[in-house]
């Protein structure tokens, strides 16, 4: 009884959630029902848990998620999904309960839920998905979790040998897991245009198996490329089941057995994405790369990190990335640097404010390789924000830009970063910063301020 | 003829977790802006030939606790070897691997991991990890200063009879519960301070460098570096510390 009350309450909030502010409530119907039955993920009815793939990992959780449920739809299957990226238990309780009928009943082809890595055992200890795909285990958010072993050690808790896993290839971490699984298959990325290497003055990672120095031959993106253990001889495979080749940048193509794609986004990080995205459909859901491929055309991805402005006559490109995260970094300095065109690079990381106590770390900058980008025609570095612009001035002196062609500005007053952006020469404008002083930025242009 | 100092980072990709690299930077920089040249040795497990006194500084970052004992292996051959080093060498050790240079580790599974026993330490993991901004005084190589970085804690160190390195003005420290901050033992620097502790505060790096300089019969080298942008950053970190919202146990009732 429990539970009907715990449904019916939760459909109920839904409906007035989404009559008072449409996109919001992803979560907050889910945490009631919840409270009132602690089970409730546990007593819907009618799911086949062979149906249901979790999607978690460090980065590529949401674009994947999003781009597995868009294949789907396009061929005709009925999905049940938490695209908003609602990736907590109550976020999955959410969306079931406004899926489900009166009596709990769900009638679904398959359940494609993004879930956070640090909550999966509390979300698998209601669903036992047997599918799961895991993109990356990082570095990252680490005032919550400390070391991606701190991760590694919760999904030990959950994959078990009934399960089968898509493995990203050319990451060794999540690697690991093959050794527990029923059955895991492989996604990869073949070496392109954007691949790249890092001096050996920047660390890779312990062997998960057998503790000594991984090397990698080239990054895909930071920390994921074709790696190998000298000592015990693990190593990305050369033969992956689901292989990303012929990046074509030009023409925007690649290609996943023999078929080719048009790629919604040329960004080194969508590739796995798009190749995860494909092992699942195919593996899982039994969805042809040739049948996936139609889907590609008018994939848009929800959330993304990348966002153009017109700004006067400038434009400024925007990413956001991860704090904490220096894969993110690594992808944003890589993708300012392959631009040779002469630009104005404005970073604005700022203090970690997810919860309290907010607090300052810029050390994973040091994780990522500025030389390309230094190299790359900068005509000017801003670098902004109350707290922490001396310390992300100092990151490029230690890569080797003169204090001199620092601006430092030891504030987040957009007016000042546009007063900035004007004196700049070029009209291209790179901007890094967190999403609040970007909103703040784009409404001040919105408002026809400019 | 050439002045060189040689640097040794242990075990760099298998404990790297926090930029640390950017300690590395900071101490080559500074040698290098008095004229020295730098060699830099990464230790591994496959180094053959490890001697702790074929270096004028040892660094050894934070890692996962995963690896430990592997690493405890390779070192134990060079326990004696290291108390002599660091009674009169700069050493730093970072985050969580300071846990391995004392006795035992207690694990949040309730397994141990016997440490090195350089030091009289003893750690237990936490369940859930602590992050913070930290900010003490301390002494080294005679000076007195201020160290301004980030912590990452997870877990807690009773550093028994060893003295504290840093005495708190805000943070977490060594558990939490006391003002103490690592530990120092000889010229050996045990820290939860990430940042990069050598980044953000070059008072301490110029006086590694300086105990460089006495270790090698050197003539201490005059001109002071630059620190106003360091300084700065100190000040913009100290306001938002002075600011925000915590949950620790104040200072003044530990």
């Amino acid at each position: 009884m429990k539970f009907y009350l715990a449904l019916w309450f939760a459909k109920l909030m839904g409906i007035a959630i989404k009559l008072v502010s449409r996109g919001r409530g992803t979560n907050l119907p889910g945490e009631k029902a919840l409270s009132i039955d602690p089970s409730f993920v546990k007593h819907f009815k009618n799911i086949d848990y062979s149906k249901v793939v979790f999607i978690t990992g460090t980065n590529g959780k949401s674009s994947t998620t999003n781009l597995v449920t868009h294949i789907l739809k396009e061929n005709g299957k009925k999905i049940v999904s938490n695209l908003e990226g609602a990736n907590l238990l109550s976020g999955i309780a959410t969306i079931l309960a406004k899926e489900a009928s009166l009596t709990g009943k769900l009638k679904a082809d398959y359940y494609i839920f993004e879930t956070d890595e640090r909550y999966l055992p509390l979300i698998y200890a209601q669903l036992p998905a047997e599918n799961m795909l895991i993109t990356n285990l990082q570095k990252d958010q680490v005032q919550r979790n400390g070391d991606p072993d701190f991760i590694i050690r919760k999904l030990k808790e959950v994959i078990n040998p009934k399960m089968t896993l898509i493995l990203n290839n050319e990451e060794p971490r999540s690697r690991f897991f093959e050794e527990i699984a029923r059955r895991s298959i492989y996604y990869s990325v073949s070496r392109h245009d954007e691949s790249f290497t890092k001096g050996n003055d920047y660390p890779t990672q312990a062997c998960p198996k057998c503790h000594h120095d991984m090397s990698f031959d080239y990054y895909n993106v930071d920390s994921i490329g074709a790696f190998h253990c000298e000592h015990c001889g693990f190593a990305s495979k050369t033969n992956p089941e689901y292989e990303v080749t012929d990046i074509n940048f030009s023409d925007r193509t690649f290609k996943l057995k023999g078929v080719v794609f048009h790629m919604p986004y040329d960004l080194p990080f969508m590739f796995y994405n798009y190749a995860g995205a494909l092992a699942v459909c195919e593996e899982i859901c039994g969805i042809v790369p040739v049948a996936a491929a139609k889907a590609f055309e008018n994939f848009k991805n929800i959330g993304g990190r990348f966002e153009v402005l017109k700004y006067n006559n400038k434009t400024i490109k925007y990413m956001r990335i991860k704090q904490e995260n220096p894969d993110t970094l690594q992808s944003a300095l890589n993708i300012m640097a392959s631009d040779s065109n002469e630009k104005m690079v404005a970073l604005g990381l700022y203090v970690v404010n997810d919860f309290v106590p907010h607090y300052i770390n810029t050390f994973y900058a040091f994780d990522c390789d500025f030389k390309p980008l230094i190299d790359s025609n900068v005509e000017k570095y801003l670098c902004f924000s109350e707290h922490v612009s001396y310390d992300t001035a100092n990151r490029l002196i230690y890569e080797g830009v003169s204090k001199d062609d620092i601006t430092i500005m030891d504030s987040d007053d957009i007016k000042e970063i546009f007063a900035e952006i004007d004196r700049a020469e070029t009209d291209n404008i790179y901007l890094i910063t967190w999403i609040s002083t970007f909103e703040k930025m784009k409404k001040f242009i919105e408002g026809g301020q400019n | 003829m050439t002045q060189l100092i040689k640097i040794g980072w242990l075990f760099p990709n298998m404990f790297n977790l926090h930029g640390d690299r950017g300690n590395i930077l900071a101490i080559k920089a500074e040698a290098q802006r008095r004229g020295y040249a730098v060699e830099i040795e990464q230790i591994n497990l496959d180094s053959e030939a490890f001697n702790p006194m074929d270096f004028d500084f040892l660094f050894c970052p934070p890692g996962e606790m995963e690896h430990f004992k592997p690493v405890v292996e390779f070192l134990e051959h060079h326990k004696d070897e290291l108390i002599a080093y660091i009674e009169e060498h700069p050493m730093l050790v970072t985050g969580t691997t300071v846990s391995l240079f004392g006795k035992l580790i207690h694990r949040d599974d309730n397994s141990t991991i016997e440490g090195l026993g350089i030091l009289s330490l003893e750690t237990t993991e936490n369940h859930s990890v602590y992050g913070d901004d930290i900010y003490y005084s301390c002494q080294y190589n005679g000076k007195e200063m201020e160290i301004i970085g980030s912590q990452i804690q997870m877990m807690d160190l009773e550093i028994n009879e060893e003295s504290p390195f840093g005495r708190l003005k805000y943070g977490y420290g060594n558990t939490g519960k006391t003002k103490y901050e690592g530990a120092i033992s000889g010229k050996g620097i045990f820290t939860n301070t990430l940042g990069p502790i050598l980044v953000c505060n070059p008072w301490l790096t110029e006086e590694i460098i300086n105990l460089i300089e006495v270790n090698k019969g050197w003539t201490a080298f005059e001109a002071h570096r630059d620190n106003s942008l360091e300084l700065m950053s100190l000040k913009t970190k100290t306001a938002l510390i002075e600011k925000k919202e915590t949950r620790l146990v104040k200072l003044s009732e530990r």
